[in-house]
């Protein structure tokens, strides 16, 4: 529904013949053409397929973006004369564009502002460099303008980039509003705008491009360990190892799927890499759909950092693949980096704000819990397991501050027969509000043995509401 | 021989690779414990920790981390990789690192690893059986899973053998099973010992051990205390040892009824299990722990 109605947002090229056109309301086209096929709008799937679009042209260029609702930016600044040339690669863009079902706008220029009038108004699709001459006849809605802006600079006569362009700036500024000069500078260069990639850029990357599409798992590990080899040289000039990789796989009807492994150090081997991503497709709940084959595969390092240079180790004679770090890969690559994980410490009292755990492979170094004081040796006042949320006990204490003396955890009854504590815990007002109740924590060791960390959650008398009881965690 | 050959063969051949490490073995400091186990559990081995009950989950893990402790400082490996079956997870909470800490492990060696369900759990538990950084892979299970079963077992014993990390079963509220382990424990908790400084406090971990199954030696239960600051297992009680056959909980012949029926179970598994106490709470007079009542 816009604007109270049910409205043609798209239609097929030859319907304007009929008299269609965008924004008509629906009552008003079905009463010309009365056997009219209408589907409703999918917003949300157009974008979906734009953004497919846009990471299949990750083939062409690592920068990427999306350019409003109904189109794809591409900076291939530095790439065209890999495919022969900026007339060349618009033609072969448009023919796999077109081989996939696409029918497809093109416009090459020297800005975003230029190539984005010229793909949607524009007759021939490539701008010379340097040049705006082809951007002078086009009309002014090809400088990305507010609707009502074009229409009033229509009725004073300025129709074409052309009219605009050659008129002082100032008076023009003063009327229509900075946006207009704003918009014409940055399709004429004059002006900044940049492009924001839909992936980040990779640090590096290696392409394999098939004449024959692939299909086979062989054969994707093989080309694989192809690239890996080929990146190996250009990390070692930096004197960098990876830390993350992407794999992505090209399929010839335009889907790309991609796969991505972390390392819990830098690598270099092309071996283990080839590995990591053997790990990662069997780990995977579907396995790739090559549909009619891949065309082409790349491999990007997302994130390097420098090698230290000691991964060899001759003396022992402990295999690289046995080490701890190498493990550490595999677990991540089968599993998912994020099912292997470290502790990590936080600065708060609340025992289970005190810590988290962090996927392995991004626990810096430096970052990792410290141990409390290993020269001094505290007394045992922390369990080996907190429970996931303090448990609800019933709890039989003398009030107001006594220790429990007989409670009832997990359908179980207890008699407690020695006690530690209070250790008072205070809320944390500036998280939990000013009202949340104080915890005084026992150590609460039961007749038969048992060891409990136990809190009264409140004070009474001084805190609001009847304290409650709450069993936190298991001693040994 | 070449040393390259040797490796080859040792990995071809179990059997002989078995015969050559035999000797690396993890006493417990306790005398008494390390005479029945023949000197000390078998470091290349599976060993398994029973806690009966998801309440004895504390002292199972004091003992687990006391082996991974003293298995830290013996073999100079410093890292520990805990294995969690989703299912065991939900009940016994989250290891807490601070706890640990006092325990005598230093948290930043520890790696958690959480798969999706327990095949995969049984993957990396394999593969990091392998790893010769890793003192210990604990694999921390829920009850008695099918899928860990004899098979899945002796295939963990044949990884830990040639891998040389210790591989140890936490299992939790389950039940005795036939295993390929090397040795079963039952750990269930003790009333403390009383400190020193402060007789009313809670002193120092006690558990009760009971070694249900040894594959080389004899079976017994132990009373034993886990010493955070020398990080060693004291004995439980003052009484220098108690004969673990002694100890067995026998009912006392009543006078009016001296033939009264066998307990349940033949001799045999009495004596494979002498430390077979009471369940906990049918005591009526409080004192669960039968091994710690002197002869």
């Amino acid at each position: 529904m816009v604007k109270s109605a049910q409205r043609i947002v798209a239609h097929e090229p030859g319907a304007q013949a009929l008299g269609l056109f965008l924004d008509q309301k629906l009552g008003d086209a079905r009463a010309l053409i009365p056997t009219l096929d209408v589907q409703p709008a999918e917003p949300h799937a157009d974008m979906a397929l734009l953004g497919q679009i846009a990471r299949w042209c990750d083939r062409y260029t690592p920068m990427v973006g999306l350019s409003g609702t109904d189109g794809v930016m591409l900076d291939v600044s530095g790439c065209a004369h890999l495919f022969g040339g900026e007339a060349a690669l618009v033609a072969r863009l448009r023919a796999q564009l077109t081989g996939q079902g696409f029918t497809a706008r093109l416009g090459l220029a020297d800005t975003i502002g230029a190539a984005w009038g010229l793909a949607r108004f524009g007759e021939a699709p490539v701008a010379p460099p340097g040049d705006p001459a082809p951007l002078m006849p086009l009309p002014l809605e090809a400088l990305r303008l507010d609707p009502a802006l074009v229409t009033s600079l229509r009725r004073l006569g300025l129709k074409t980039i052309g009219c605009l362009a050659p008129l002082p700036r100032a008076p023009l500024t003063t009327r229509f509003g900075a946006d207009l000069l704003r918009r014409l500078d940055q399709a004429l260069g004059r002006g900044e705008e940049t492009l924001s990639p839909l992936l980040p850029p990779a640090d590096l990357t290696a392409e394999k491009a098939f004449f024959d599409p692939i299909t086979h798992a062989d054969d994707i590990e093989r080309s694989i360990a192809l690239l890996a080899h080929a990146l190996i040289p250009m990390l070692e000039q930096r004197d960098q190892g990876a830390r993350a990789l992407e794999l992505r796989l090209f399929r010839v009807d335009g889907a790309v799927q991609s796969l991505d492994v972390e390392a819990a150090n830098p690598l270099r081997d092309p071996a283990r890499i080839s590995a990591l991503f053997r790990q990662r497709i069997v780990g995977l709940a579907v396995d790739i759909d090559a549909g009619f084959g891949f065309d082409l595969v790349k491999l990007a390092v997302i994130r390097s950092e420098v090698f230290p240079g000691n991964q060899g180790d001759l003396v022992s004679g402990v295999e690289n693949a046995d080490r701890y770090e190498a493990l550490i890969d595999r677990l991540g690559a089968r599993l998912g980096p994020e099912r292997v994980r470290g502790f990590v410490g936080a600065d708060t009292h609340i025992p289970e704000r005190s810590f988290g755990t962090v996927p392995v492979t991004r626990l810096a170094a430096g970052t990792a819990i410290s141990p409390v004081g290993a020269a001094r040796v505290p007394p045992v006042t922390r369990p080996l397991w907190l429970l996931r949320r303090p448990e609800p006990v019933d709890t039989l204490a003398e009030v107001p501050d006594g220790p429990p003396q007989r409670f009832r955890w997990r359908k179980v009854g207890y008699v407690a027969t020695r006690t530690e504590g209070p250790e008072r815990i205070a809320c944390e007002w500036w998280r939990d509000g000013r009202a949340a109740p104080t915890r005084d924590y026992f150590r609460v060791e039961a007749r038969e043995g048992y060891r409990f960390w136990m809190f009264r959650h409140g004070l009474y008398a001084r805190e609001a509401g009847v304290p409650r009881w709450y069993l936190h965690g298991v001693f040994a | 021989m070449h040393p390259r050959a040797a490796s080859i063969l040792d990995r071809l051949s179990p059997h002989a690779h078995r015969a050559g490490k035999a000797a690396a073995r993890l006493p417990l400091g306790l005398a008494a414990l390390d005479t029945s186990l023949e000197g000390g559990l078998t470091i290349a081995a599976l060993h398994e920790v029973r806690a009966p009950a998801a309440r004895d989950i504390g002292a199972a893990a004091g003992l687990l981390f006391g082996l991974v402790i003293r298995l830290m400082a013996q073999t100079g490996r410093d890292r520990l990789l805990w294995v969690t079956d989703p299912a065991a997870g939900m009940d016994a909470g989250l290891l807490y690192p601070d706890g640990l800490a006092q325990y005598g492990l230093d948290p930043a060696r520890v790696t958690l690893v959480t798969p999706v369900d327990l095949q995969t759990a049984l993957w990396a538990t394999d593969e990091a059986a392998r790893c010769p950084d890793l003192a210990a892979v604990v694999l921390h299970v829920q009850g008695n899973p099918k899928r860990l079963d004899r098979v899945a077992t002796r295939r963990l014993m044949l990884r830990a053998q040639t891998g040389g990390a210790m591989v140890l079963i936490l299992r939790q509220s389950g039940g005795e099973e036939a295993t390929a382990a090397h040795t079963r424990w039952r750990v269930e908790a003790c009333p403390s010992a009383p400190d020193r400084i402060f007789p009313a406090g809670i002193g120092l971990p006690r558990m009760v051990l009971t070694l249900e199954r040894c594959r080389t030696g004899r079976t017994g239960a132990w009373p034993v205390i886990w010493n955070p600051k020398h990080k060693v297992f004291e004995h439980g009680q003052t009484e220098p040892h108690i004969d673990p056959q002694i100890s067995v909980d026998r009912p006392a012949a009543s006078a009016h009824r001296p033939d009264r029926a066998d307990p349940l179970g033949g001799v045999m598994d009495l004596r494979r299990t002498p430390g077979r106490r009471a369940p906990v709470g049918a005591g009526a007079d409080g004192q669960e722990c039968t091994a710690d009542r002197g002869p």
